[in-house]
């Protein structure tokens, strides 16, 4: 077993996978994913519930060993470097894994004091995040009276107490208010801006537009598309075209006249030619489709998501 | 090794903070033993119509044999807790030691009892239990309640590990334990009983922790009972440690 990084002198990807598989029973949540952050980048790894997001993320988190591939982190082995690895990330979980029934200075303390720091040192970092999360009012109060904003903003100082190198976010904002989203986004920007690693799965294209630098779609357990923003924008296309029938009855008729499939009332299809829309909109009056509305616009990465998993955010 | 201690014992101090947070919790381990003797002594006590004192005197044992074997459920749904929210997880990330989340629940756990165990002999106190023995004999008697629960809470850990949820662990153990505690001759001699039932109560090892107890406590032949107790004691470890640690260490890898 090498004692150090596999990778010294070569650390351009502070998270690095390589066809990585693990199955449950029989069923395939991850079918060969690659994947690589650079130092200091924020990875966004989107994909609608059960593509097998969380299960890369506690595979990359030494919480679940990889049937098959590999992952390193920060040079790492994440199976036969574990506690290597466990020395340079921060993971905040799906569910806020805070203990509930401890203080929010409680719980900062928990962890500073088993990773080792001195009675003061460890009450010296609580008060510094309880400043930085905005939580100090509420630090002398238990876990399980907090709003669901503070209870992630707490979650994640937890899991920066130890000053992580690479952190884990597995969907840091779900079931947040757009307000206590746009908090948590802030947070994440001021991390990376320090130069931390952020891999952050969500469901939100719009989380992943606002802070990832390249993103990563993945659809049942495989990738489907992997670039920065722009170029998966530039995968659905140029312009877009959306159509919504008057009557819900025409909705298949003008699907097929188009060549896409109708979703919450509106057909949308890529436009590579301007003259495509004339066309496209007397075909439809031809065929006595009568539209309540149509609106050309740009892609956004809703399309690229539907497009590619043919599912609907 | 001296780390992994020191994460032990801080992850002990972070199991009891709730008992300070919320002093009703406290409370709460007062009231059960107070409850337990009201229903026992004072209302079947009063039916049944015997002297107040000998009940209490035969009663009051078995009231803290049975809070201190119903504490034990709290180690597994602590740990079912932990592992259902995600707070075990937040540990297994860590560079700590892989033992230290377990050596610090059951160290809590052991601390708890003692306190319930203290608890329990005030309220006795406080209606009129005296020791009548002398107080090695009483220590003697209470380090036995301890050492069974311990390692009865051993075999909750593992229940707590391998259930689904906090729910069904609870349900489990409830399951085991209701019979376990009441149909021993904690609360009444196993005298006119039908065959079954006697038979049962005379294996059941509350029972004879029970009549170990109230030996050490009150006087009275009680040989036999220590050293059965002290043999479901053993019993229990080899069977429940390896168990719990299997379990556990399935959880950690």
């Amino acid at each position: 077993m090498p004692a150090g990084p596999d990778t010294v002198g070569d650390m351009t990807y502070a998270i690095e996978a390589e066809g990585l598989v693990k199955r449950y029973g029989d069923k395939p949540a991850l079918d060969g994913v690659d994947l690589r952050a650079g130092t200091g980048a924020v990875l966004g790894v989107l994909g609608p519930n059960g593509a097998g997001k969380t299960t890369a993320v506690r595979i990359l988190a030494t919480l679940a060993a990889p049937d098959a591939g590999r992952a390193l982190v920060g040079g790492y082995d994440v199976t036969r470097q574990a506690g290597k690895v466990r020395e340079l990330i921060g993971l905040t979980g799906q569910y806020a894994s805070v203990d509930e029934k401890l203080t929010g200075t409680q719980n900062l303390l928990l962890m500073g004091r088993l990773l080792g720091l001195s009675r003061p040192a460890a009450r010296a970092r609580a008060a510094e995040l309880l400043a930085r999360f905005g939580l100090e009012e509420a630090a002398g109060r238990a876990a399980s009276g907090y709003s669901g904003g503070m209870r992630r903003r707490l979650d994640l100082a937890v899991s920066l107490v130890s000053r992580p190198r690479v952190l884990f976010l597995d969907e840091p904002t779900t079931g947040l208010d757009p307000h206590a989203r746009g908090e948590l986004w802030d947070a994440v920007r001021e991390l990376t801006a320090d130069g931390v690693t952020v891999l952050l799965t969500t469901q939100y294209l719009e989380e992943a537009d606002q802070l990832a630098d390249d993103l990563l779609v993945i659809d049942r357990g495989r990738v489907a598309a992997a670039g920065t923003p722009g170029e998966l924008k530039a995968l659905a296309g140029g312009h877009r075209l959306d159509v919504r029938p008057l009557r819900a009855a025409d909705l298949e008729k003008a699907g097929t006249i188009l060549g896409a499939k109708a979703v919450d009332g509106v057909v949308s299809v890529p436009v590579h030619d301007l003259s495509e829309p004339p066309a496209a909109l007397r075909a439809l009056d031809d065929a006595g489709i009568v539209l309540a509305e149509h609106a050309l616009r740009l892609p956004s990465l809703d399309d690229v998501f539907l497009t590619l998993t043919g599912e609907h955010r | 090794m001296t780390t992994a201690i020191s994460q032990g014992l801080t992850l002990a101090w972070r199991s009891l903070i709730p008992l300070r947070n919320s002093p009703g919790q406290l409370l709460g381990m007062l009231f059960q033993p107070v409850f337990m003797i009201v229903i026992f002594v004072y209302l079947f006590g009063g039916a049944a119509g015997g002297d107040r004192a000998g009940a209490v005197a035969y009663m009051l044992p078995g009231v803290l044999v049975q809070v201190a074997l119903m504490s034990t459920i709290t180690t597994g749904m602590n740990l079912a807790a932990d592992i259902g929210n995600g707070v075990f997880d937040r540990f297994r990330t860590m560079p700590i030691a892989r033992s230290a989340p377990l050596a610090g629940r059951v160290l809590a756990d052991l601390l708890t009892l003692l306190i319930t165990i203290v608890m329990s002999m005030i309220v006795g106190y406080a209606v009129g239990f005296r020791v009548t023995t002398d107080p090695l004999g009483a220590l003697a008697g209470l380090g036995l309640v301890l050492l069974l629960a311990m390692a009865l809470s051993w075999g909750s850990a593992w229940i707590g590990l391998v259930a689904r949820s906090v729910t069904s662990m609870q349900g489990i153990s409830t399951a085991v334990l209701l019979p376990l505690t009441f149909g021993s001759s904690a609360f009444v001699p196993a005298t006119d009983m039908p065959g079954w039932l006697s038979w049962w109560m005379s294996v059941n090892p509350v029972s004879h922790l029970a009549g170990a107890l109230r030996g050490l406590l009150t006087g009275g032949p009680h040989g036999s009972d220590v050293w059965i107790t002290l043999g479901w004691t053993a019993a229990f470890l080899v069977l429940f440690v390896p168990l719990a640690l299997r379990a556990y260490n399935r959880r950690v890898r």
